[in-house]
């Protein structure tokens, strides 16, 4: 079976991102890349995007984040860009002012959730902006500099390989393919864990393996998993590495309280993120450098 | 900026308007010549899908017989990138070095190989060019034929994909394409291929069509109206194609087409001009056909071309296997990096970024080197 590779995080931008020398924890920083990443799988369902465009957005953005603290450019900003560029390399082009107008929308839709309370029954209304107001403007710009920010930190390493086609073949060589349920919940895993850094930590074949490990676990399949016969050494991954990314996608699946999340939803732009970092540098003994993390 | 600006070489005339300008260029660290090529960053576009494919996409492909992206310069404006340069394209080496437009056979067979070369490079490496014509083919002093404008290139080997219609200039257009596939692949190049072949040895474009039905029907009329039995199979494999109906044209024999081709030179050719997508060579196969492996003459290349031309290209001849080894190397990689997930622990990745530090440091006479991936590398190293 051909795999291609594509680039990932090398071991010392893993150990410690940019976003975490610059004091943001590493569970807040996996909850905003995880709801960076649902802005744009929402952003995509809204303007009827192709899912490869919206995968191949989610990717590239969680690859910016080892390269880029979010001190620097907000979760917004940045998905909003990857999302952009993701269509131009699936062919699949997006109107700027399409893009501009649902981020607006869902971003102004978050903020009412966030300071009526997920729970408060106040109607949502939307405001549009003016075309010729300045903030369209901005926005234009922010979305030209987002697009440029990530080609140029990316050194223009913008290949993509999805996992959907690797899926399908393991499942025909473990003969689940009959099985629509084992298929469906597979692919949704696959799905579930494009909103975390595996497919910037991990190549496909280790991903794919992990999605298909969590199903049988979820639907008491029996593969052989003893040593020295171990289903997932046929598709040469190591137990530790599938391990690890179950780990990431179930992380996901944690229960979150209002406050946590009403945090991660004020925290899409930078001057949020600058703000907090902040408020919690006095009551962390001053530190900068990532000792918030541990 | 490191490099000062020479004349113009080319501009832009791709449908996405002023795209691009080509100048000649010197680099003021160590003065050699390379070929700039500026692109414009629009306001309503951000930066133009051609350059972001051109670059992702060369800055990994590394072959004689392609252009060489040296270096990336990345401004407000502006992106500039820097080429290895190049005498002419082929159109113009045609212009001035053929007879009206007819190269001599010994050139065209050089020209030709190394052509199929550079294209199954890409193949191999999961690039379809989409854009081979005489333009986009540059040529050296000497006479080393490269790929170049790979800003209709894409990445493919992802299935379940379907891909723009929009490519490649019409007359070098694969019938499959102007039928309306979107899930063509390698085999689009290998048209265009073709259509290059018969122009460089013909001195004229082979189809020269106004439109796509009207480009279609001048396939037809030389290679033929498939029967009902080969539309349908063509259907089948690519459903998206629309039926159409098309008069019954009889195939031509080639030799009256081109009189001056050799027999070799016709079969090739009837290979890579297959109407069925399907039944066209691959560019690696093509490199082993009889045309290039048999020798025909002792003379070595250009020896009858005007003088002052290009001497004989350097190029190795046919070697049957020489495409062989990558898929090993790759299988070999793919179990070294599964052994070693944490790969900075990897020798043979060390190994890869060492060649990748050469490579930067090579290029680094070129000044600014903005090219060096701050994320990660490849572990595929090509
Ligand atoms: N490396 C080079 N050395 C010398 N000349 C070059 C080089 N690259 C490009 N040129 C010249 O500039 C012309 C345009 O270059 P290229 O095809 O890369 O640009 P483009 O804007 O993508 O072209 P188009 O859209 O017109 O096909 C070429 O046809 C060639 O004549
Ligand atoms: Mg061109």
């Amino acid at each position: 079976m051909s795999t291609t590779f594509y680039p990932l995080a090398s071991l010392s931008q893993i150990e410690s991102t940019p976003s975490r020398e610059d004091g943001i924890p590493a569970d807040l920083e996996e909850d905003l890349r995880a709801y960076g990443c649902k802005l744009i799988q929402e952003a995509g369902i809204l303007l009827k995007q192709k899912q490869v465009a919206v995968a191949t957005a989610q990717i590239l953005f969680q690859r910016f984040w080892y390269v880029t603290s979010m001190k620097q450019f907000g979760i917004g900003d940045m998905g909003m860009g990857a999302l952009f560029l993701a269509s131009k390399l699936e062919e699949c082009p997006l109107r700027m002012r399409d893009l501009i107008n649902v981020y607006d929308l869902l971003l102004q839709h978050s903020e009412h959730e966030h300071t009526m309370g997920p729970k408060s029954n106040t109607e949502f209304k939307y405001a549009p902006m003016s075309y010729f107001g300045s903030t369209f403007y901005e926005l234009k710009d922010t979305l030209v500099v987002a697009e440029m920010q990530l080609l140029k930190r990316l050194g223009f390493n913008v290949l993509v390989v999805l996992p959907y086609g690797t899926l399908i073949n393991y499942l025909r060589v473990l003969g689940l393919t009959s099985r629509e349920d084992v298929t469906a919940r597979a692919w949704g895993y696959l799905n579930d864990a494009m909103q975390t850094p595996v497919y910037a930590l991990y190549q496909v074949p280790t991903i794919v393996c992990a999605s298909i490990y969590l199903t049988t676990r979820h639907m008491r399949l029996s593969l052989p998993s003893e040593p020295p016969y171990c289903w997932w050494e046929l598709f040469d991954a190591e137990w530790e590495d599938l391990w690890s990314v179950c780990g990431y996608i179930m992380r996901l699946y944690r229960d979150r309280s209002d406050e946590e999340r009403s945090i991660v939803v004020k925290m899409v732009n930078k001057k949020e993120v600058r703000k907090w970092l902040e408020d919690h540098s006095q009551g962390n003994e001053g530190s900068s450098n990532g000792t918030a993390a541990e | 900026m490191n490099y000062i600006q020479l004349e113009k070489l080319g501009k832009s005339d791709s449908s996405e308007g002023t795209y691009a300008t080509v100048y000649k260029g010197r680099s003021r660290t160590t003065n050699e010549i390379v070929a700039l090529k500026e692109i414009h960053l629009d306001a309503e576009e951000g930066t133009p899908s051609t350059a972001i494919r051109e670059i992702s996409l060369m800055k990994e492909l590394k072959h004689v017989n392609i252009v060489r992206l040296y270096d990336v310069i990345h401004t407000e404006t502006k992106l500039v990138l820097i080429f290895e340069y190049c005498e002419q394209d082929l159109k113009k080496y045609m212009d001035q070095h053929g007879e009206r437009g007819a190269l001599d056979p010994n050139t065209v067979r050089s020209f030709m190989y190394q052509l199929l070369k550079g294209t199954a490079f890409c193949h191999e490496n999961q690039v379809l060019h989409r854009d081979l014509k005489p333009q986009n083919l540059l040529i050296n002093r000497k006479g080393e034929l490269k790929l170049g404008d790979f800003g209709l290139a894409r990445a493919f080997g992802v299935p379940v994909n379907t891909f723009s219609n929009e490519v490649v200039t019409l007359w070098y257009r694969a019938p499959d394409v102007l039928l309306g596939s979107r899930t063509y692949s390698t085999s689009i190049d290998v048209w265009s291929c073709g259509c290059i072949f018969a122009e460089m040895i013909s001195g004229v474009p082979l189809f020269r069509g106004r439109d796509n039905q009207d480009q279609l029907l001048h396939i037809m009329r030389v290679i033929g109206t498939p029967t009902d039995a080969q539309f349908q199979k063509i259907f089948k494999d690519s459903p998206e194609i629309q039926v159409k109906q098309f008069p019954r044209y009889p195939k031509m024999d080639f030799r009256q087409v081109l009189p001056k081709a050799s027999p070799h030179a016709i079969d090739l050719l009837e290979r890579l001009l297959k109407f069925d997508p399907a039944e066209r060579v691959s560019a690696a196969e093509a490199l082993s056909h009889p045309y290039f492996t048999t020798a025909v003459t002792q003379t070595p290349f250009g020896i009858n071309t005007a003088p002052g031309s290009m001497p004989p290209p350097a190029f190795n001849f046919p070697h049957p296997h020489g495409h062989q080894p990558s898929q090993q190397q790759q299988q070999q990689q793919q179990q070294q990096y599964s052994r070693h997930p944490n790969f900075i622990a990897n020798p043979a990745s060390v190994q890869q970024q060492m060649q990748a530090q050469q490579a930067q440091a090579n290029m680094g006479a070129f000044g600014t080197m903005q090219f060096h991936a701050p994320y990660g590398h490849n572990p595929n190293a090509r």
